[in-house]
């Protein structure tokens, strides 16, 4: 049992002083939530970005669809003939592996 | 007052301080001690995954404490905030003698020091470190826990450099308390015991508090201290 | 190493044991859970088990996980011999993000600035944009062959795998499926990715019909936004140009795409030969056929984007009709998995036939249940596309790394831990 003859005097906060604190308190941490949330939602900005930059070379292309891109069409006249012929087979098209099966 | 005059005895730290600062040493030493394994990373994979649960654990415990005090004893929050940031010419005199600990422990000389209120001025400085960097460990270290897929790399890395360098900083610092904790014998046994000190030890450690803020307590063998506990808005 | 064909690359990916803080971001973006060592403890990332989706390396908040891949320097070399023709292939998305590296906004549109700057430093220009408007010719005619064999009943000319067709063109996504649903392999695309049909397109047609040069003394660089592309590159499967060279007669041996540059690769290469990527010229290449490309092969660096070009061919070819709006938004965003339904009349027969799509990106978060659907045989798809990368490959893990901003798509379920 805690004996004691002196004890420290009782400490005054006025309304003022109080209400003060707690504002200062309030603002940083609705700040910093503020800031946090801001950050997080901001997260995916730079794929979005991007994302736009890709659809922008879209719109501004003369051609927007791949069988009409001149380049490839001469390419099948001229060398594979046309999708999924014998040589586009051999050249373009793969098989894969069921690497479970590896050692 | 039925006791010989050099048995008085001062309430220095009311309970719910020392459960604070118990809970301190249950949280903040743990973590500060964990803390250090994971920044030098010594030893194998199991022992670092339980110096990170240990951390983390501490700091719920610090954390739980913290916001718990501040709530329940707001008086003395109030009260130590005013104290460490009040400073005046006897402060520097402390520091320029460094409390005349140096002298004392090396070379066995006592020098005048300045006369101290309830904290020196060395630990002045130890809680504006403690109040503002435990405030900054706190919250880096649960966005790091928690934010750490979802907030941005840059804020992430940031919030590691402010714990890291804190964490490094107090932990050493605290070293430091401890140290300084047993060496006032007295110091260390009013706060791991009943929180009393001789008025006669606090009277030649801190004269300004035993003369300035100290009264007679009401109820002196009262289970619970009270004034100390109390505050009033006026 | 176990799941490793002869003279692949086994390890693309590291994480650096003195900078890692154990702190489990890498963990939280991995798609194939390679990566090892328990919360606060030293990680490592286990090659058997790593697609080298690099999704890891990106988000890393310490930046202590790299790419150990460096091809720079031989690259650099390789332009300087002057008997050696340095194709550049380039995705995409390394034109909407290459600026990033040099101070420009992240979707910065630098096709005429990477042209200028590539071939300043010496390369020639096949651009990925015009393999990816092959991919879906080829891509595309499959798939329009499995849907008149299987949903129109018409008999079948090739060999076809079955339905729903998977897209092949994210290599993180077929090493994943090679190592984790081997039993889906068969709905697989056998289409090679963009880049693998430009390496075998540039030594065989570009050699003789474009450059006029030797096949084997052309270096196909792939200058990708991909990490996985230095595993695909390394295939041994990937040589048919030199295999199609050797049925007429050569002897030589390589393979199709000799290399691969990530975005941060190409930028590093750029200032070692001290080219100032803001003040080089824009460029065109206007009289390349193989630098031509369609709105649709541009598109492919999105999530989404290869399935919106393919429908734009697909209705083309089923229908005789241009799809009458091109800007297919179904197929766009960030959103998980998207779904669409596109209803077809067949030009041939009359047929209606509703064709049901879905996009996934982000194999980590969004591919289990269509993948579990597959697997159990109940679909309701017919055309599936998967990108690893959360977003596509404009967030591709050899992309330039973006300190404001993480891969995360998923919601708040991040801020538990435990679960």
């Amino acid at each position: 049992m805690a004996h004691y003859d002196y004890v420290e005097k009782a400490v005054t906060v006025s309304r003022r002083e109080f209400l003060g604190m707690v504002g200062v308190a309030g603002a940083i941490l609705w700040t910093g939530a503020y800031a946090a949330t801001d950050l997080v939602q901001d997260r995916n900005k730079y794929i979005k970005m991007r994302a736009q930059g890709i659809y922008k070379d879209d719109v501004k292309a003369k051609v927007r669809q791949s069988h009409h891109n001149p380049g490839l069409q001469d390419m099948y006249k001229q060398f594979a003939g046309q999708p999924l012929s014998p040589l586009a087979e051999e050249l373009f098209h793969t098989r894969y592996i069921d690497r479970t099966k590896l050692g | 007052m039925s006791h010989p005059e050099q048995e008085l005895r001062v309430l220095k730290h009311s309970l719910r301080s020392r459960l604070f600062h118990w809970s301190l040493i249950l949280g903040f030493l743990p973590a500060a001690i964990t803390g250090f394994m994971l920044w030098l990373k010594p030893g194998s994979e199991e022992f670092l995954n339980i110096s990170m649960k240990i951390h983390i654990i501490g700091a719920v415990i610090f954390t739980i404490a913290t916001v718990v005090y501040t709530l329940f004893s707001f008086d003395r929050v109030v009260a130590f905030f005013r104290l460490i940031w009040t400073w005046d010419d006897r402060d520097i005199g402390w520091m320029l003698v460094g409390g005349g600990y140096p002298q004392k422990m090396l070379l066995g000389k006592d020098v005048v020091v300045p006369p101290m209120d309830k904290l020196n001025s060395g630990q002045k400085i130890f809680g504006i470190c403690l109040s503002i960097g435990g405030l900054l460990l706190i919250v880096t270290g649960w966005l790091l826990y928690s934010f750490i897929p979802l907030a941005p790399k840059a804020f992430i890395y940031g919030a590691d450099l402010v714990h890291m360098y804190f964490g490094v900083f107090l932990g050493l610092f605290m070293f430091v308390h401890i140290f300084l904790g047993i060496y006032n014998w007295s110091e260390f046994k009013s706060m791991f015991g009943n929180g009393t000190q001789l008025l006669s030890e606090v009277e030649h450690h801190n004269p300004l508090y035993a003369a300035r803020k100290l009264e007679p307590a009401v109820h002196p063998e009262a289970d619970e201290p009270i004034g100390a506990a109390s505050y009033k808005t006026e | 190493m176990k799941g490793f064909q002869t003279n692949e690359r086994t390890s693309i990916i590291e994480i650096n044991r003195k900078k890692c803080k154990g702190c489990d971001s890498c963990k939280s973006f991995c798609p194939s859970a390679a990566i090892q060592g328990k919360y606060g403890a030293i990680h490592s990332i286990n090659s058997e088990q790593c697609i080298f989706c690099g999704q890891c390396l990106i988000n890393c908040p310490f930046g202590s996980i790299s790419d150990t891949v460096d091809t720079v320097d031989t690259v650099i070399h390789q332009l300087g011999n002057q008997e050696l023709t340095v194709v550049a292939t380039i995705a995409p998305s390394v034109r909407v993000a290459i600026g990033e590296e040099f101070g420009l906004e992240p979707g910065t549109l630098a096709t005429g600035k990477l042209y200028g700057a590539l071939k300043q430093a010496g390369f020639k220009i096949f651009d990925a944009n015009f393999a990816a408007d092959h991919t879906i010719m080829e891509e595309g005619s499959e798939l329009i062959a499995k849907i008149r064999h299987y949903l129109l009943g018409e008999p079948a000319e090739h060999e076809l795998g079955l339905l729903p067709q998977f897209t092949s063109c994210c290599p993180g996504w077929v090493r994943y499926v090679e190592l984790y649903a081997p039993q889906i392999l068969p709905n697989l695309s056998s289409a090679k990715s963009p880049l693998m049909m430009a390496g075998a397109l540039a030594k065989t047609y570009g050699a003789t019909q474009i450059w006029q040069v030797k096949p084997e003394n052309m270096v196909v660089v792939g200058i990708m936004p991909c990490t996985s592309k230095k595993f695909e590159v390394s295939r041994p499967e990937f040589s048919s140009a030199a295999h199609y060279w050797q049925q007429r007669g050569s002897a030589a041996h390589y393979p199709d795409v000799d290399t691969v540059l990530t975005t941060r690769d190409l930028a590093r290469l750029f200032e070692k030969m001290n080219i100032d990527f803001n003040r080089v010229e824009a460029s065109t290449d206007a009289d390349n056929p193989l630098a031509q490309y369609s709105g649709a092969g541009t598109i492919f660096g999105n999530t989404g984007g290869v399935m919106e070009a393919a429908l734009r061919t697909a209705y083309y070819v089923i229908t005789g009709q241009e799809l009458p709006l091109l800007e297919y938004k179904p197929v766009r965003g960030l959103q998980g998995l998207k779904e669409a339904d596109i209803t077809l009349k067949d030009a041939k027969t009359g047929q209606v036939i509703t064709l049901k799509v879905a996009v996934v990106h982000g194999i980590k978060d969004n591919l289990k249940p269509v993948l579990d659907q597959v697997i159990a045989g109940r679909s309701p798809y017919h055309f599936i596309e998967v990108m690893n990368c959360p977003g596509g490959c404009v967030n591709g893990g050899g992309q330039p790394i973006n300190p404001m901003g993480t891969s995360w798509t998923g919601n708040w379920k991040a801020l538990l831990p435990w679960t």
